[in-house]
């Protein structure tokens, strides 16, 4: 075995048999379990009010009295208000340009009666409530449609009324193409913090190790055996194992549990089962919007929102930024254990490097906002806020060329920051009882080992 | 046979010169003892014979051979500031720096079987390092220094931290190395470990190489040709003196006159003769400089 591989091997092991390693081993999992609950529970208990327009094709005129099955039938509740329209174009506009929350379009067909043709267009995703609220509504208004005049309609047609199906859009109508925003918001959210969290987290790690083989002094004993610089790289190595294999124990366990709900408490994972509501039931085919028209329940539209998103790319990208990210910082976290003795203060040397960290984590909120805005695009670039900001963009869809130069930039800077932390690393490690001054490091540049 | 040497190595670090123009010879099989005064660049040499730093100018020899990064697998090294992994078990550990310093696990727990039944702490091979007295965590290092036979071993300051009997302990250890054909470089301020263990020195100050050769050869060349003679208490020293000899000391106790002399040299033979005629000389011997007082007069007059 190569001297490196025997500093993997120790450093692996002994992280991977602490009990801390097994705590946050089962801890994960729990975290990321109700991370993926939180959203279902959103949706349900959503308590802002919406405005809904409902534009009605069925309208008739007649002697100046408008009349239609629909027409101020739909009843205010706390979370939808609806109102009333006849022209789908002016509809649009005025949801396009925020009057209305969202559209109901009762397209007018040549059945009787008039009852296949639903469609819902809002800007974000309706609520599995506002979702539902509809669908009762609706229901009833077929219902009492029926029993006072007899269509005489088969069986078949009868079950409509319980279940009048609706196609649901979050649509963006300004862009005229599918945004689904939050799933987009939700994984960028994730990736993101789930780099910040393994840069910090191993990154610490490493800094740690460095400095308490420094305080121990062990360090002498070893760099007569071994470089400097395949030490570091054995630890940082090491470490990045450490944290992978715990990313792929919770993914793992995270599976194991959501499965191991979903057969305790199916409903939790589904929609209210109450409503009588059934999520494939749920599926529309007009004609005007028939491609369009397919699956489109909610978890559907979740799902089909996955499939928008260009997964592999999402993928990909998650393990550059996430190996990019971690290794930049590893080598500035290990040059910084380097510097750090009994007495010294870490908090001058460990500063420098964890305020690009929390630079990125503030502007969180502004990235999401506008995935494509300035500081998004700049923090995308700078290598050390790019692993976090990037790969909270790719969702939302970024240009190849803004990827690959980030991507490039990186790389760059990798490489520029381990030559500079093996500099650092092995003269700080055998200055022992001596505070170091960033003068002093300068110095070390000076001078060849 | 030289199995080390250093041709005129220099080091400069940012403000200071940490080495200028160092050359030793180290013969094989000897006990050779690095001196000097704290930041002489002792530490600095040292490290450069372990390959943790490399010099900035000058060569470096071992075996014959320039030094290259395969040699560490030869020479075993005991920092002055020692330290071991603290929260890992002391087999463990043991096992670990001798894997890197080339040994195979199996192998090595063979060894170190042996040297820890040898220094009575095998029964400390699961315990936390952290647990051990120091003492007992100085032998482990001692013993990690040498599992892996090197051919050269490096002692810096070997014996600080540890009491007289273990310190004892060591000196015979190392001195056993020394005869199964090991060649040990030391490190100290110990002057009497000095004496009683080195073969050869050199002696550096200020960056320099300020003295060096072999312990009995140094002694001869700083001689004062002083002499301790011993007689019966009736006799007094006084009455033999004569020109070209100086009398230092001279004390009587209950039974004898002990006195320190200056002689010139080769005059020896003629004091004695004198003094041989009328009394008997119960003891006559030749001072030699102790290195203590060499490493002072040559460090001072510097």
């Amino acid at each position: 075995m190569s001297k490196t591989g025997i500093i993997i091997k120790r450093e692996y092991f002994i992280r991977v048999r602490k009990k801390s390693f097994l705590i946050m081993t089962f801890l994960g999992p729990i975290l990321i379990a109700s991370l993926w609950i939180i959203p279902f529970f959103l949706a349900m208990n959503s308590e802002t009010k919406s405005r809904v327009l409902v534009v009605d094709e069925t309208l008739m005129e007649k002697e100046g009295v408008k009349s239609s099955l629909y027409l101020h039938k739909f009843k205010n509740n706390k979370e939808l208000i609806f109102e009333y329209g006849y022209d789908i174009q002016e509809a649009q506009d005025k949801l396009s340009q925020g009057d209305y929350d969202a559209v109901l379009e009762i397209v007018s067909t040549t059945d009787m009666p008039p009852i296949k043709g639903f469609l819902f267009f809002s800007e974000n995703e309706p609520s599995l409530s506002a979702q539902s609220e509809i669908q009762t509504q609706l229901s009833n208004i077929l219902k009492d449609h029926v029993l006072t005049y007899d269509y005489g309609m088969s069986g078949e047609d009868l079950e409509w009324f319980n279940n009048p199906k609706i196609g649901f859009y979050s649509k963006d109508i300004r862009s005229g193409k599918d945004s689904y925003k939050e799933i987009k918001t939700f994984l960028a959210i994730i990736s993101g913090i789930c780099i910040y969290m393994f840069i910090f987290m191993f990154g610490a790690q490493v800094m740690k190790s460095v400095s308490e083989e420094k305080t121990s002094r062990i360090v002498e004993v070893l760099v007569s055996s071994i470089k400097p610089v395949q030490l570091l790289m054995g630890k940082i190595i090491a470490v990045g194992l450490v944290g992978l294999t715990q990313l792929l124990l919770w993914l793992v366990l995270s599976v194991v549990i959501i499965g191991g709900l979903k057969t305790i408490s199916p409903q939790t994972f589904t929609e209210p089962q109450e409503e009588n509501i059934t999520i494939n039931e749920r599926v529309i085919s007009v004609d005007k919007v028939g491609e369009m028209a397919s699956d489109s329940s909610q978890v559907n539209q979740v799902i089909q929102g996955l499939f928008s998103i260009n997964y592999t790319l999402v993928i990909l990208m998650f393990i550059f930024y996430f190996l990019t990210g971690y290794l930049l910082y590893a080598a500035l976290f290990g040059a910084v254990g380097a510097l750090i003795d009994v007495d010294t203060d870490a908090q001058q040397f460990t500063l420098p490097i964890t305020i690009p960290l929390i630079i990125a984590m503030v502007c969180f909120p502004i990235v999401i906002n506008a995935p494509s805005g300035g500081v998004a695009f700049w923090l995308s670039m700078i290598p050390l806020t790019s692993p976090m900001v990037m790969m909270m963009r790719i969702p939302y869809g970024v240009p190849v060329w803004e990827i690959a130069t980030s991507m490039g930039l990186i790389i760059l800077f990798i490489i520029f920051c381990m030559w500079l932390a093996a500099k650092i690393y092995r003269t700080g490690i055998l200055m022992y009882g001596k505070n170091i001054t960033y003068k002093e490091i300068w110095k070390w540049f000076k001078y060849n080992n | 046979m030289i199995i080390f040497s250093t041709n005129e190595v220099s080091k400069t670090y940012a403000n200071h010169k940490a080495l200028d123009k160092v050359s030793i010879n180290v013969e094989q099989g000897s006990v050779f003892g690095l001196l000097g005064p704290n930041g002489a660049g002792k530490t600095t040499l040292i490290r450069i014979i372990n390959q943790i730093t490399a010099p900035d100018e000058g060569e470096i020899f071992f075996m014959g051979e320039k030094l290259r990064s395969e040699h560490v697998y030869s020479i075993g090294y005991l920092p002055e500031e020692r330290g071991l992994y603290k929260k890992m078990k002391v087999g463990e550990q043991a096992i670990y720096l001798a894997e890197l310093k080339g040994i195979k696990k199996v192998e090595a727990k063979k060894r170190l079987e042996y040297w820890f039944n040898r220094f009575d702490i095998y029964s400390w091979w699961n315990r936390k390092v952290e647990e051990l007295s120091k003492g007992m965590q100085q032998k482990v290092q001692f013993i990690t220094t040498i599992l892996h036979e090197p051919k050269l071993l490096i002692f810096d300051e070997p014996f600080s931290g540890f009491d007289p009997i273990n310190a004892n302990l060591l000196k015979e250890e190392i001195l056993a190395l020394k005869n199964k054909g090991a060649t040990i470089i030391f490190s100290t301020h110990n002057m009497e470990s000095v004496e009683a263990i080195c073969d050869s020195i050199a002696l550096i100050n200020k960056s320099k190489k300020i003295l060096d050769g072999r312990v009995d050869e140094i002694k001869q060349r700083f001689k004062k040709h002083e002499f301790e003679i011993i007689l019966p208490k009736e006799e007094d020293i006084s009455n033999y003196i004569f020109e070209g000899t100086e009398l230092i000391d001279k004390e009587t106790n209950n039974n004898f006159q002990v006195s320190k002399l200056k002689i010139e040299e080769g005059r020896n033979a003629e004091l004695l003769s004198r003094i041989i005629q009328n009394t008997d000389i119960i003891s006559y011997k030749e001072i030699l400089p102790t290195m203590n007082e060499i490493f002072i007069d040559t460090v001072s007059n510097e």
